[in-house]
């Protein structure tokens, strides 16, 4: 259905480019990963491609848009997608701005983990970071009121997390089997959301509500250990967002508080994310900036890869004519002595071609652990992006 | 001998006199305040703009962006850039909120987060796009932000000008002064020499090109930023300016930003 949706809409934005406020745009990537620590059986390197697709056309008052994602792997069927990330028309009614199809959406401050952005599914398998989202199939409808911003969601299918294959990476390397929910509807069970954000003077405030299924779904093995069981429990929550902007520090709060319930009855649970970025410009006569981060992150829901970790990070910004930037953000959890390491560095080439080089490593002093699992994950990634 | 002295004394006194008649702080602000009432009803603008960068051995690059400000009543005005090339900056926006003597408010749109995040202004003195250009010089100019001090009459170009010292409040400026050349007759800038925090000539701007907009509003259609002390250039050439759009507030609030294409 998203396939035949995504066709359709891209060969009516193709029919309508030559008119006015109309644009298309694309992206073509090609992605090598090669992962040092593989274990035997597993993939070595992959190679990937996707093609993106961004465009919208204005009438009147009403606006289209999509963003569709064509994205091949020449080993790992779980990256392979087809996926209309956005698709959707907005048009003004009663005051607000009405959306009817699949939305991307941001919710949140901190850098190193969101856990208040609850409206889009992770297209984990892509393994992108943040940007890597499901569309959300939805009508949504946003208002700027004096006190702020509202938006009020309704999410009418549930997108479940994309999985690598499990000699893919990064995979716990068995077989994720079908899906379970704790809602009897399934992935037909429709999610409720609500959102008032502003800000006043130097601080940016929001709070949100959520109902529906929770996103990150609980993953156990099966008896004979040969596959993972995602459960997907029914999420009752709310969310806070505060950030303070000074010169040259920011700080930053996200929480998100509520109950979830699933095979083991219903738990509160709290997860929350605090920390500081502070930004130095022109350290030794330069034009650079220079970002620390710090943060804690603490999850006490079973989905959690730990209960706590602290996070430190350094973000270089070279402000050069090829925007030239490099990050590391380093999380560690000292409870089960394990922890994460990313480095990103991106530069642009010409007008039309930027490269970025990633890299993860996860280490762990016992194999059970949740990065132990992970332990053959450690990846280089070289990506080369063509704009046209 | 008596004769002489009192010839030198008038003589030292017309310079005291002199000096204090034109290195005035006084004059600096009155001709700071009457250039900006001269652009004050203009409402909003936008315009498209073409940035070319060169490096010390004349090779360059270009940028594509959109302007779009917003005037402000009490406050500083609001403005609004948005990129469409190079590739992988498409659609990133960055709005800004200028206030007249405080931080400016600023916000930068991530298309590929789909994500608006206030930032800090303390990068101020920083590039701007890779650019000669830095963000103090892009923001809108509001006469709180300075200090004036008037220094001579000169003639630039043919034009009668002012020549004022703008000295910056905020200790966040790159700069620790700018020489500003205006001429009499419209009160439009055409030269800005900047000197560092060190008082080295650091930069010089020029306004080429002006052009009058409903009856009243002079735009600069071409601005050249060339910094002496690395050797590059940056061009930004303005072209389709349009005003009082329609535009209103709603369109500059940072939920707004998500929206802009």
């Amino acid at each position: 259905m998203i396939t035949y949706c995504a066709r359709s809409f891209a060969i009516f934005i193709l029919l309508v480019q030559p008119a006015f406020a109309s644009k298309v745009n694309g992206t073509l990537s090609s992605r090598l990963d090669f992962y040092p620590d593989h274990s035997k059986g597993t993939a070595s390197e992959g190679r990937s491609a996707e093609v993106k697709i961004d465009a919208f056309h204005d009438f009147d008052e009403s606006r289209i848009v999509g963003e569709l994602i064509f994205r091949w792997d020449e080993k790992d069927s779980g990256r392979r997608i087809t996926e209309a990330r956005q698709a959707y028309f907005r048009s003004p009614f009663a005051g607000f701005d009405v959306f009817f199809g699949n939305r991307q959406e941001f919710w949140g401050k901190a850098e190193s983990k969101n856990v208040v952005d609850v409206i889009n599914q992770s297209d984990a398998a892509a393994n992108e970071g943040k940007s890597g989202k499901l569309g959300a199939p939805s009508i949504s409808a946003e208002r700027y009121l004096d006190i702020g911003d509202l938006q009020l969601w309704y999410i009418s299918n549930f997108r479940e997390k994309t999985f690598n294959d499990s000699d893919a990476h990064p995979s716990n390397g068995v077989l994720v089997s079908s899906a379970q929910y704790a809602r009897k509807d399934g992935k037909d069970a429709d999610d409720f959301a609500v959102r008032l954000s502003s800000f006043a003077g130097d601080w940016d405030l929001a709070g949100s509500i959520f109902y529906g299924t929770a996103r990150d779904p609980i993953l156990s093995l099966n008896s004979n250990g040969s596959a993972l069981n995602p459960y997907y429990a029914l999420q009752k929550s709310i969310g806070f967002e505060a950030q303070y902007t000074g010169n040259v520090t920011l700080i930053k709060w996200e929480s998100l508080h509520g109950t979830q319930s699933s095979l083991i009855g219903t738990h509160d649970f709290t997860a929350a994310v605090t920390g500081f970025e502070y930004t130095y410009y022109g350290p030794f006569e330069t034009t650079w900036d220079i970002g620390l981060i710090g943060e804690i992150q603490h999850d006490d829901r079973p989905q959690a890869a730990a209960n706590q970790f602290g996070v430190a990070g350094i973000r270089l910004i070279f402000n050069d004519i090829a925007d030239s930037n490099f990050l590391f953000l380093a999380s560690v959890d000292r409870k089960k002595d394990q922890s994460f390491v990313s480095l990103e560095a991106s530069r642009r080439v010409n007008d039309v071609t930027s490269v970025k080089l990633t890299s993860q490593f996860y280490n762990a002093r016992t194999a059970t652990s949740a990065f132990g699992q992970l332990s053959d994950d450690d990846a280089i990634t070289l990506t080369l992006n063509m704009f046209f | 001998m008596k004769f002489a002295n009192i010839t030198m004394f008038v003589t030292l006194a017309c310079a005291i006199i002199t000096t204090i008649t034109f290195a005035s702080p006084e004059k600096g602000l009155e001709i700071a305040i009457e250039a900006d009432s001269r652009d004050k009803g203009f409402g909003d603008s936008t315009a498209q703009i073409t940035m070319i960068l060169m490096d010390k051995y004349g090779q360059s690059t270009e940028r594509a962006i959109r302007n779009r400000t917003f005037e402000g009543d009490n406050e500083g005005d609001k403005s609004l850039v948005i990129f469409d090339s190079p590739g992988d900056v498409r659609g990133t926006a960055f709005l800004s909120h200028t206030k007249k003597s405080d931080s400016d408010d600023q916000w930068l749109y991530l298309p590929a987060l789909k994500r608006v995040k206030r930032i800090a202004s303390s990068n101020k003195a920083g590039p701007f796009m890779g650019s000669e250009f830095s963000y103090e010089d892009i923001a809108s100019q509001e006469v709180e932000k300075y200090t004036y001090n008037f220094l001579r009459d000169e003639e630039l170009n043919g034009l009668d000008c002012f020549v004022v010292e703008y000295d910056p409040v905020d200790p966040k400026s790159g700069y620790k002064r700018q020489i500003v050349w205006m001429d009499k007759s419209e009160y439009r800038v055409h030269k800005i020499d900047f000197y560092d925090r060190k008082d080295a000539l650091l930069k010089t701007l020029t306004y080429e090109d002006y052009k009058q907009y409903l009856d009243k509003f002079w735009r600069s259609n071409r601005l050249v930023m060339i910094n002496h002390q690395t050797g590059k250039k940056t061009e930004l050439l303005f072209a389709d300016w349009k005003f009082r759009t329609g535009m209103t507030q709603r369109d500059f609030e940072k939920s707004a930003l998500k929206r802009t294409r």
